[in-house]
């Protein structure tokens, strides 16, 4: 059976004992950026992508995947216990969490949002094994055409789905575009927009870019908020919820896992979206809907399931089309590139061992974070403690060994202090730096593969709807951009955005 | 007194260095030498540049310390060696880019010929013409025919404007007068999926690029590019052989230094490379990627360098390949 034959690939690449260290390693690391507030796995990722680039793509991709999952599980534990959300898919767990670990019920919060989370990783990586091979099928009928028409619904997605204004959104999505036009054009081979200097040759770096927006911006924003020195709980008690509280609990798990691995999957989405949706739900459709609020464990269990299941299935478009439904998946994509794959349904029939050993490494990933992150709670409480005028300079210095390292070239890392200012005015602005990401991740490959379908046309502007899938996708493109554009519909969506 | 003694110590001193210094051509080389690859890790210039680094340090007796210095198509390393002090510690590996380059862009910041020194030509690698199953060719006379029957209908793929694989594509066009459409990929590597379903029927690919997918017959291979058949495709003819006289496209490699290389510095490196080049672990590292070993003198070498300039400089004025818009 293939999907055994798979797995079994899958398996034999995870399970070597590299693999396995860079799994824990990443999720160790995950873990503790998502405990920290004010630093999470976008900035981590971005940190370690020159590092990662040593190391074969399988590891490299396995561990950064790691980071992500694995701040999933971190962002919890802060959440119940300072009342500050570890990760930003964890604001919601705060509400009920901290309730609970004021009425000293702090360690089944702790369990139950572990054991959510490993359920949820666990539904989840099967999803991402069940939906790919179908994808993968179509790997050989994705010509340049198709390319385009899905990068397309891609953006258009990023845009609607992105929080607070759509007008900003698209501004950013198209400064993005704009920002991956720089560089030697690779059907002209012309240099465009580079101003006379060199260091631009290739474009603006892409691990600059992201280390300035997702690092140096990000700690000058948490600068400017006050420090919060909030009173740590670190009274756990007995992690392990009773039988009753798990029974309690098991619709708002499968409710969360399923409302998290839909909304995964769509671009814009990820662990975020998820949470927020799954807590809503939850509130609506749950027996006692009042408890809410008040300390609910199923307030933690169901936003904790699906900020899991949503961390995972969002790696579906990623891995499958190559396209990233957030910010961390598009530097996994900036991480492959480098590693010179190109991303796209063609990954999985020609890297079957990377594939499918990132997905088998995932479910091993949430396993040891539940063996690990249960004994180990007081020791992330501990780390709570560390003062900002510490962690803050490292980065600092991190992001720019790391810039540099990537071409050993100094004038990246005057790229990165440009796009730091820059990104730090962006939200400032209130303007979402993700869409600006995408749009420079994706723009390149868009261009690039419109002037390639139009070459091979002869100049042929037809073909993108000649061809079924890429007319599929301009059509699916055409309804989002539909859906935005019509006044109730655009309301409600604030309105859910504002929640 | 203090002040006497204080000036017969800097004498000394000066006396020391000036002896260190004369001793130092003799013994070099007395520290690392850094080699710099103008291209990002994973590629064969990095391959073949790290297993090269390795054996002519051990024939020198100093580590060569490998250091990729990507950017602008291989112009930014390369820049950085022509600039560099030519006292033989900073050395460059390159490929044909560094020919190609002064033809192709407006303007680059090296002068070849003004600037950089060949050492030695260290490996030659044909590559391998590979075309679409789609097309039903199964040998080049068939492919040419076919192309002759159908002008204008073929495209081509290549690793991007002016590498190795898209000058080989348009000297075909220029030798046989078949028409055909340059379609531009990242690497030879992201254009096998649209070769295989057809949407571009041929490419001119490194080996290393091509066997993964000529093994099981995914893609076609019909011919080689070198003067003699190569072991990677023993089976398969040249293209000269097939009909094309004089067709030859060699992605060789060779190290260069700046400059006013001491005499004598230049001979102990030139040797200790071909020491390198006759070792069985770097033949075998090399045939990995399609590549064999191919010593020169430094004459020998600047000689082929500068024929190579000459054969694509024609190439482009020819095909009037320019970046243009």
């Amino acid at each position: 059976m293939d999907f055994l034959t798979n797995l079994a690939t899958g398996f034999s690449v995870a399970l070597t004992v590299t693999n396995l260290l860079y799994c824990f390693a990443g999720v160790l690391l995950g873990t503790l950026v998502g405990v920290l507030p004010g630093i999470g796995p976008v900035t981590t990722v971005a940190m370690l992508l020159p590092f990662s680039f040593t190391l074969p793509p399988e590891s490299a991709l396995i561990m950064l995947a790691g980071i992500y999952y694995g701040a999933q599980y971190g962002g919890s534990t802060t959440a119940i216990l300072v009342n500050i959300p570890g990760e930003a898919s964890s604001v919601v767990t705060t509400i009920d969490g901290h309730k609970m670990a004021l009425a000293g019920r702090a360690g089944p919060a702790l369990g139950i949002a572990a054991l959510g989370s490993f359920f949820a990783g666990c539904v989840a990586t099967v999803l991402v094994v069940v939906a790919a091979p179908p994808l993968a099928s179509i790997a050989l009928s994705f010509g340049p055409a198709e390319y385009f028409s899905l990068m397309v619904c891609g953006l258009v997605a990023a845009i609607v789905l992105a929080r607070g204004s759509v007008i900003k959104a698209l501004g950013m999505v198209v400064l993005g575009l704009m920002f991956g036009l720089v560089g030697s054009d690779i059907n002209s081979g012309i240099r465009r927009f580079t101003f006379g200097f060199r260091g631009l040759a290739d474009g603006i770096e892409f691990v600059a870019l992201s280390m300035a927006i997702y690092g140096l911006a990000d700690i000058a924003l948490n600068l400017g908020k006050k420090e919060e020195n909030a009173e740590v709980h670190s009274k756990i008690g007995r992690v392990w919820p009773t039988l009753a509280d798990i029974k309690y609990c098991i619709p708002s798990i499968l409710r969360g896992t399923t409302l998290g691995s839909i909304l995964g999957v769509l671009p814009g989405g990820g662990a975020l979206l998820a949470a927020f949706a799954a807590y809503t739900l939850e509130k609506k459709v749950a027996k006692k809907p009042r408890r809410f609020g008040h300390g609910d464990i199923r307030g933690v269990a169901a936003p904790e399931s699906a900020n899991n299941a949503g961390a995972q299935t969002s790696f579906i478009p990623m891995l499958t089309l190559g396209i990233p439904s957030n910010p961390t998946m598009a530097m996994m994509i900036g991480a492959m590139m480098i590693h010179g794959i190109s991303p796209g349904p063609r990954v999985m029939t020609e890297r079957p061992g990377l594939f499918w050993g990132v997905i088998v490494s995932m479910w091993l990933g949430n396993l040891m974070l539940v063996i690990l992150n249960l004994p180990l709670v007081g020791m992330w409480v501990k780390l709570l403690r560390m003062p900002y005028r510490l962690l803050y300079p490292s980065i600092v210095v991190f992001c720019c060994i790391g810039t540099y390292t990537v071409n050993s070239n100094l004038f990246d890392v005057y790229v990165m202090a440009f796009f730091a200012v820059f990104g730090y005015v962006c939200v400032k602005l209130d303007c979402e730096p993700a869409p600006l990401i995408l749009g420079f991740v994706l723009g390149p490959m868009m261009e690039e593969n419109l002037r390639r379908s139009l070459l091979i046309s002869r100049g042929d502007a037809m073909v993108f709807v000649q061809e079924p899938i890429s007319l599929f996708f301009l059509i699916v493109a055409a309804g989002l951009l539909l859906i935005v554009a019509l006044p109730t519909i655009r309301k409600t969506r604030e309105e859910a955005m504002q929640e | 007194m203090t002040t006497k003694l204080r000036m017969s110590t800097i004498a000394a001193a000066i006396g020391l260095s000036l002896l260190s210094t004369a001793t130092f051509a003799q013994s070099y080389p007395t520290k690392p030498v850094k080699l710099v690859l103008p291209y990002s890790p994973g590629g064969v210039v990095d391959f073949i540049g790290r297993t090269l680094a390795q054996h002519v340090g051990d024939a020198l007796g100093q580590p060569v310390v490998a250091e990729n210095r990507p950017g602008a198509g291989g112009i930014v390393g390369t820049d950085v060696v022509a600039r560099a002090q030519p006292d033989g510690y900073t050395l460059l590996l390159m490929d044909p880019a560094i020919v190609i380059n002064p033809t192709l862009q407006e303007s680059v910041p090296y002068d070849l010929f003004k600037q950089l020194d060949t050492v030695s030509v260290v490996s030659s690698s044909p590559l391998v013409l590979v075309v679409s199953p789609g097309l039903n060719v199964k040998t080049f006379a068939e492919f040419v025919a076919y192309g002759k029957a159908n002008p204008g209908k073929l495209n081509f793929a290549s690793a991007g404007i002016g590498t190795t694989p898209h000058l080989a594509g348009e000297l075909y066009k220029q030798s046989t007068g078949i028409v055909a459409t340059h379609v531009p990929y990242k690497g030879i590597g992201a254009s096998y999926t649209d070769m295989m379903s057809n949407k571009v029927q041929f490419a001119f690919s490194s080996i290393a690029g091509a066997l993964p997918f000529t093994g099981d017959n995914r893609v076609i291979a019909l011919a080689t590019t070198g003067e003699t058949r190569n072991d990677v495709y023993a089976d398969k003819p040249t293209v000269a052989e097939s009909g094309i006289k004089g067709f030859s496209v060699d992605l060789w490699l060779a190290v260069f230094a700046p400059v006013g290389l001491p005499a004598d510095v230049k001979t102990k490196l030139n040797a200790a490379i071909k020491t390198a080049l006759e070792k069985p672990e770097l033949k075998a590292a090399f045939a990995k990627v399609g590549a064999s070993p191919r010593g020169t003198t430094p004459d020998v070498g600047a000689a082929f360098v500068k024929a190579d300039f000459e054969k694509w400089k024609k190439v482009i004025v020819e095909g009037k390949i320019k970046p243009t818009n």
